[in-house]
């Protein structure tokens, strides 16, 4: 009997899938995916919209969703009081928040990935004739399919870790919301060269890059953009880890 | 084994724990006590490493509590009430404690039955009283069969039934050779089952003695129809003698045997000889009463 990585890890697991919220909140998630895909893919048509666009123009909510779940599971480790507990059990503190964040990313991604190809199905299956339909074997189908689920995944990530950095539910809730909905609209208010520069590099735009079937103007090669946003999510993380193991619990 | 070396920790301007130092040993149980406020729930959230220290350290069966490879081995805690997940059940919460250290399923059921909630494992603790909430703490204290068992103020929300139990367990895992440590704010909780007692105030440490030593401090009480020819009998190093009543003496830094035998030996008749077991209560307030961080206003 010891302390092992993989004991830490399902430790994790167990937190995660024995709370009723986590599966609501991973189901709505699933759903919010494919619901908005199959609407979009049956109604909606532009100049440059792809198929997959529309499958996946459930994303934005999706990501909110998957990160409130994050935030949730971060905070309420001190909402709760459970981190007396849980650090007792694991002094050195750090696995915690590395199990924690693996299993939430994890489960977002599987969930999110199926989430993705499902909504893609779907969306295919009721296109309106206004959009040329894509298969699996066209060109970056594929990668913005599993992007999303990565995407999606590193978002999850991205909550725990505010969660456990900030150690409140509404404010990490409260940061996550400004950094992936409301920093995009506050850029587009600042004078367009200072806006077309940075646009590109904000989270959900980077993130998003991964998503499209070819980059528009002003947006980031996918798999840049997702490198970009990985680069947040470590950022957040390390700022996470940093507090942990400094502060008292 | 817990080992407290001149432990200090601050808030800010404040010092809520100020040099404190004490040994808990295996087969004894320590009774930690100290009005509310005196820095009891910091120095244990120091000792499992919750809190760091602004200086001095502390050792956990001799090694810093975080060296551990089987931290949940080397020592139970139970900290505060309710420091779980309202939304999980009794088995879930301890399972994700289990986990970490490969502890078998089958020793959650153990704990679970060894507190009395196996018929409650599998609600949800939010929905738990504060003793059943306080039972689920002390089963995930023993989840990892400890050396060392230290409970912060176990007692609080239990009915009388659970407060006997929580006695003859703690004095069972004494019996075992383990190390248990107990804290209390109040005297009488701790007084019918600790050893050795260390009481604090202001974060500083008031006394560090066992129960039967900390009463006998308190005097003797003698009534005479001569006080003054005893008084001058009596007198010597370390012995105080206050004056209580016309014929009563409080006669305190010796023992009712040897007061007697000096009495006898000089011919002054005692009408009374009485060890002041001013209770222990009385004891404790006494020295603690400059120590209290809140008193009632009156
Ligand atoms: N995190 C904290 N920040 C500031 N003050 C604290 C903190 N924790 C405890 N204190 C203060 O430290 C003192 C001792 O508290 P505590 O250790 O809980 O005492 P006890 O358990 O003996 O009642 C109290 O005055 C309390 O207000
Ligand atoms: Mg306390």
């Amino acid at each position: 009997m010891k302390i092992t990585p993989g004991g830490v890890v399902a430790a994790e697991w167990t937190k995660f899938s024995s709370l009723r919220s986590t599966w609501i909140t991973t189901g709505i998630s699933a759903l919010l995916l494919i619901a908005f895909g199959m609407i979009a893919s049956a109604s909606l048509s532009g100049d440059n919209l792809t198929s997959i666009d529309l499958a996946l123009s459930g994303s934005a909510l999706a990501a909110l969703s998957v990160g409130v779940l994050g935030a949730l599971l971060g905070a309420s480790e001190y909402t709760t009081g459970m981190i007396r507990a849980t650090l007792t059990a694991v002094p050195r503190r750090l696995p915690v928040l590395w199990s924690k964040s693996l299993v939430a990313g994890a489960a977002a991604f599987v969930t999110m990935t199926i989430g993705a190809f499902v909504a893609f199905a779907v969306g295919s299956a009721v296109l309106n004739d206004k959009v040329a339909g894509l298969g699996l074997g066209d060109d970056g189908v594929l990668r913005a399919l599993v992007g999303a689920g990565l995407y999606l995944g590193l978002v999850a990530v991205l909550g725990v870790a505010l969660g456990m950095l900030v150690r409140s539910s509404a404010g990490a809730i409260a940061i996550l919301a400004g950094a992936l909905l409301i920093v995009p609209g506050l850029a587009a208010l600042l004078p367009d060269s200072i806006s077309e520069a940075i646009t590109p590099y904000l989270p959900s735009n980077a993130g998003s890059a991964v998503m499209a079937l070819t980059p528009a103007d002003g947006t980031l090669a996918p798999w840049a953009g997702l490198v970009v946003f990985a680069g947040y999510v470590i950022v957040t993380l390390a700022a996470a880890a940093y507090r942990l193991k400094r502060n008292d619990a | 084994m817990i080992q407290v070396r001149e432990l200090t920790k601050r808030y800010g301007a404040k010092t809520v724990v100020d040099r404190l130092s004490f040994t808990a040993k295996p087969g004894q149980v320590t009774g930690f006590l100290g009005p509310n406020g005196a820095g009891k729930s910091t120095t244990m959230r120091m000792i499992v490493g919750l809190d760091a220290p602004t200086s001095g350290d502390v050792l956990v069966n001799g090694k810093p509590y975080a060296s551990s490879k089987a931290p949940l081995r080397e020592i139970g805690v139970l900290l505060e009430a309710k420091a779980m997940h309202p939304g999980r059940t009794a088995v879930s919460h301890l399972l994700t404690l289990a986990r970490t250290h490969g502890i078998p399923r089958s020793r959650v059921g153990e704990v679970l039955d060894l507190v009395g909630l196996s018929t409650v494992a599998h609600k949800r603790v939010g929905a738990f009283s504060l003793g059943m909430g306080q039972r689920l703490g002390i089963a995930a204290a023993l989840l990892g069969d400890p050396a060392v068992v230290m409970l912060d103020e176990p007692v609080n929300g239990l009915d009388p039934e659970g407060v006997l139990w929580v006695r003859n367990l703690l004095t069972g895992l004494a019996a075992e050779g383990r190390t248990v440590m107990l804290s209390s704010h109040l005297m009488s909780e701790v007084s019918l089952i600790a050893d050795h007692l260390v009481i604090i105030g202001r974060g500083r440490l008031l006394a560090d003695t066992t129960v039967a030593d900390f009463v006998t401090a308190e005097g003797v009480r003698v009534v005479t129809p001569a006080p003054d020819a005893l008084r001058t009998t009596i007198a010597g190093p370390g012995i105080t003698v206050t004056s209580t009543g016309v014929e009563e003496l409080l006669v305190a830094g010796t023992s009712a045997r040897k007061i007697g035998l000096a009495a006898a030996a000089r011919g002054i008749p005692l009408f009374e000889l009485t060890p002041q077991n001013a209770s222990l209560e009385e004891a404790f307030m006494d020295l603690t009463r400059d120590a209290v961080e809140y008193e009632a206003s009156r």
